[in-house]
């Protein structure tokens, strides 16, 4: 009896004959490519209702009515992908369970009372979003109105509660509880002891905000193609200011987003340092190098955006001449930090740098310099937001001389301490260094906080030197908009090869062993190909799936002289 | 509009064509799944470097602080003009072969430490097999030296290990050769790589001649089935370095004597 129980123990981990091939592309890619896409329409329904609900309430507690025509824009976005997440979800559960069955038995065996609660919640999500999205011209006065607010609000509680549930089960995948072994029983785990790992909150915070960058620049896109193929001034003003809340959307959130990656690398070094050092030392260490030409290309891009934008902005000619030397604190700052420092590297390789970085170049490499620049290229992209935002006002209030000279004064504070402490991190130990970077952040938070409120104060009450005359955008800037969406979708892609990457060949960390012939975590190169086929495929289905939406919409379109002024869409 | 969505086409494609064809440029490491060998006495040099190259860049985890030359001293490039490792092993104590020396520093990482380095490095031979041990020395010797590991050094050493029970011993003479003598149970686990005990040891751990007066036998206990249950403070920067499988390891016997002795050390 004993010996059988402890045979049925040892089967718990035990992964022999428990995978099946898939064909021409195997398991691994089949699976890797539907769990991709279904997070990206993820990503994307939890990150749109969150701005949609926002921009509803500037529409009702503002009394700006073109808000809660974009947040219904928002939500009809919302509502064509949100089947198409349901059905690669379900894609994704039958190759775990066809091609990995040993695997999804012991994460069943784990998680069942969580997995059946999903699917109640998911029930929950979706018929919330029907009623959200058909009762909006049904509930737009007074009461309803707000009750109609508070549904989107219920929507945002029931996506993130699903969210946080399907991330503890890729998070105990990579940080189990210690006192689970090959030998534990899975069905004796309890529930929440798997549910609350080391990782588990920071990658729910993570994904929240990074949930929030992804949707806006996915509405960014669907703008400035609406925009491109805009028949009417009126269309193609809407558009071009939805492009813009979109990509401002997403700039914004962007730059809290580090922080949270920051958490989440942390929380994993003292989770398992092995699994910290594979990841920021180990194999996985070009893709940092990877990552930060992805980010250049991010704030190229976004300001890129904002600079053209300027120039439908009556008054802005007064800040033309300095977008050059933003450009320059821009493309110095991505130079250091894709700077390679600690790469893994072969004898033929160190031999011709002369050592294990290069003599020269090598000292830009290290944390310190890629920190001050990338506070750096954060200070000048807000710099950029502020010059954007000043462009058509003129200030009245009595104290502008002086509140601009503050605002100045905050930005070169913020610069100076962010230099100080990146030349100090070369004379110090590592550990301190590290606390640096924190001192580095608060400080560029501060600035960014403190001058937006300046900015706000200022700006009472100022004068109009003529209205931003949307729809006067180039083409090219569009285009900006579309390498935005890619970029950050590949990204996405990029982030979570190294996320699930770092268990190497783990189903669970030290748990669960991958038997299965595709065990090997594989380079960049394969990886960087299946990201693209998965950003190609989301893309083209996301496109399809707006084309859709479009279709309907045309039917219903009001003519701009129709009563109750400008209306684009139903 | 055809060409407008062309134009748009044409961008994403391409967009995804530079970042798919930058990161097949860049060097392609892979994360290989750890290999059995299977090198006995009749190993042939060529075998042993082959099969060490492939444990120092994959499961023996070596590059990740040697290859980098920062946390640990590179050793595939020529240090202060002494050569690679091959070349200056040889020279680095009086007395020693290159062989000995490479076996020593494996053998017992905190014995002598290089200047500018912290003492990070575990004890690999209670981590690798004796055949790995020696592939990973034939492939060092390789660097620019000449390779005089043989089969005989891996005969020897698993014969050594099976006498003394050492880490490198077969799994069925049991954990320190189920000695419950807790001097010889801290030598099994490697416990003086990363802590002091009694003023002999590691610095990368907390000191544990006192560790009775700041920890309950409950406490310690936990600890060493557990080690990220709690953290020493100054001591976060190595959480995760402690083995996490005494408790699969140590019989009942040994975890009490081993509790028992260091919930004494007032």
């Amino acid at each position: 009896m004993t010996h059988n129980l402890l045979l049925a123990l040892q089967a718990a981990a035990d992964t022999t004959s428990g995978y099946r091939e898939f064909p021409l592309i195997g398991e691994r890619a089949a699976v890797w490519i539907a769990a991709q896409v279904h997070l990206m329409f993820a990503a994307f329904v939890l990150g749109v209702p969150m701005f949609a609900v926002v921009a509803e309430a500037i529409g009702i507690f503002g009394g700006e009515a073109k808000y809660d025509r974009l947040a219904k824009e928002f939500t009809r976005l919302l509502l064509v992908a949100y089947s198409a997440t349901a059905i690669w979800g379900a894609i994704l559960v039958f190759l775990l369970a066809t091609c990995y069955s040993k695997f999804w038995a012991y994460l069943t065996a784990v998680f069942a009372p969580s997995m059946w609660l999903y699917a109640s919640l998911f029930f929950f999500e979706s018929f919330t979003l029907y009623l959200y999205y058909y009762g909006w011209d049904r509930w737009h006065e007074g009461r309803a109105k707000k009750v109609h607010w508070m549904l989107g609000i219920l929507l945002n509680v029931w996506g993130t509660t699903v969210m946080f549930i399907a991330n503890s089960w890729l998070a105990y995948m990579t940080s189990p509880p210690r006192d689970v072994t090959p030998t534990t029983d899975p069905t004796k785990i309890k529930l929440w002891h798997a549910t609350v790992t080391a990782i588990w909150m920071p990658i729910n915070i993570h994904r929240l905000i990074a949930n929030v960058v992804f949707g806006g620049a996915i509405v960014g896109a669907y703008a400035s193609y609406r925009f491109l193929a805009a028949k009417t001034d009126e269309e193609r003003a809407h558009y071009d200011w939805m492009g813009y809340i979109g990509n401002l959307i997403a700039i914004s959130a962007l730059i809290v987003l580090p922080f949270a990656g920051y958490w989440l690398g942390r929380e994993i070094y003292e989770y398992d340092q092995s699994q910290g050092i594979t990841m920021m030392g180990g194999f996985m260490a070009w893709l940092w190098v990877i990552q930060a030409f992805l980010i250049a290309v991010l704030f190229l891009a976004g300001n890129y955006y904002l600079w053209i934008g300027m120039g439908r902005i009556p008054g802005t000619e007064r800040f033309r001449p300095y977008i050059k030397y933003l450009l320059i604190v821009i493309l110095l700052g991505a130079i250091v930090w894709g700077t390679p420092h600690t790469m893994i590297a072969d004898a033929k390789e160190l031999a011709a740098m002369g050592g294990a970085h290069h003599p020269v170049l090598g000292a830009l490499g290290v944390m310190s310099a890629k920190n001050t620049a990338v506070n750096f290229m954060i200070l000048t992209t807000f710099l950029s937001f502020l010059l954007y935002r000043r462009g058509n006002k003129e200030l009245v209030v009595p104290w502008a001389k002086t509140g601009t000279l503050l605002q100045g004064a905050l930005f070169a504070v913020a610069a100076a301490v962010v230099l100080f402490f990146g030349i100090r991190g070369y004379f110090v130990e590592t550990i301190v260094r590290i606390g640096f970077s924190v001192y580095q952040v608060l400080t560029v938070l501060g600035c960014i906080l403190s001058v937006t409120v300046i900015d706000v104060l200022l700006s009472r009450g100022a004068r109009s030197v003529g209205e931003i005359q949307w729809g006067k955008m180039p083409a090219r800037s569009q285009y900006a908009l579309f390498i935005l969406a890619v970029t950050f979708t590949w990204l996405m892609g990029l982030m979570g090869f190294a996320r699930a990457g770092i268990r190497q060949y783990w189903h669970v960390w030290e748990v669960m062993e991958n038997t299965s012939p595709y065990a090997a975590t594989p380079a960049l190169g394969y990886a960087s190909r299946l990201i693209s086929v998965c950003v190609l495929i989301f893309l083209s289905l996301v496109g399809f799936v707006f084309w859709l939406g479009g279709l309907a919409e045309k039917s219903t379109f009001v003519p701009s002289d129709a009563k109750g002024g400008k209306h684009v869409g139903h | 509009m055809w060409v407008t969505n062309l134009k748009i086409a044409g961008i994403v494609l391409g967009t995804l064509l530079v970042y798919t064809v930058i990161c097949n440029k860049i060097p392609q490491l892979e994360s290989s799944v750890p290999q059995k060998l299977a090198l006995g006495a009749n190993a042939t040099p060529d075998e042993l470097v082959a099969a060490g190259e492939q444990l120092y860049n994959g499961i023996g985890n070596c590059t990740s602080c040697h290859g980098l030359g920062v946390r640990a001293p590179n050793l595939l490039t020529d240090e202060k003009g002494a050569g690679l490792i091959g070349q200056r092993c040889g020279k680095r104590e009086a007395g020693k072969t290159c062989k000995e020396y490479l076996y020593e520093r494996l053998d017992q990482p905190g014995k002598v430490l290089l200047p500018g380095y912290q003492p990070i490095m575990p004890v690999i031979t209670k981590q690798l097999p004796p055949n790995q041990v020696w592939s990973l020395i034939a492939f060092l010797e390789s660097q620019g030296g000449t390779v005089d590991v043989t089969g005989a050094d891996i005969e020897a050493s698993e014969k050594a290990a099976g006498a003394t029970g050492g880490g490198a011993a077969p799994a069925s003479a049991g954990f320190a050769s189920g000695s419950t003598q807790p001097k010889a149970i801290i030598d099994a686990a490697g416990c003086t790589t990363c802590h002091t005990i009694d003023g002999a040891g590691g610095a990368m751990a907390p000191d544990l001649t006192h560790v009775g007066s700041r920890r309950d036998a409950a406490s310690i206990r936990r600890k060493i089935l557990d080690p990220s249950s709690s953290i020493a403070k100054g001591y976060e920067s190595f959480a995760g370095v402690m083995p996490k499988d005494f408790g699969t390891k140590m019989n009942a016997a040994q975890l009490e004597s081993l509790v028992q002795y260091l919930a004494g050390h007032k």
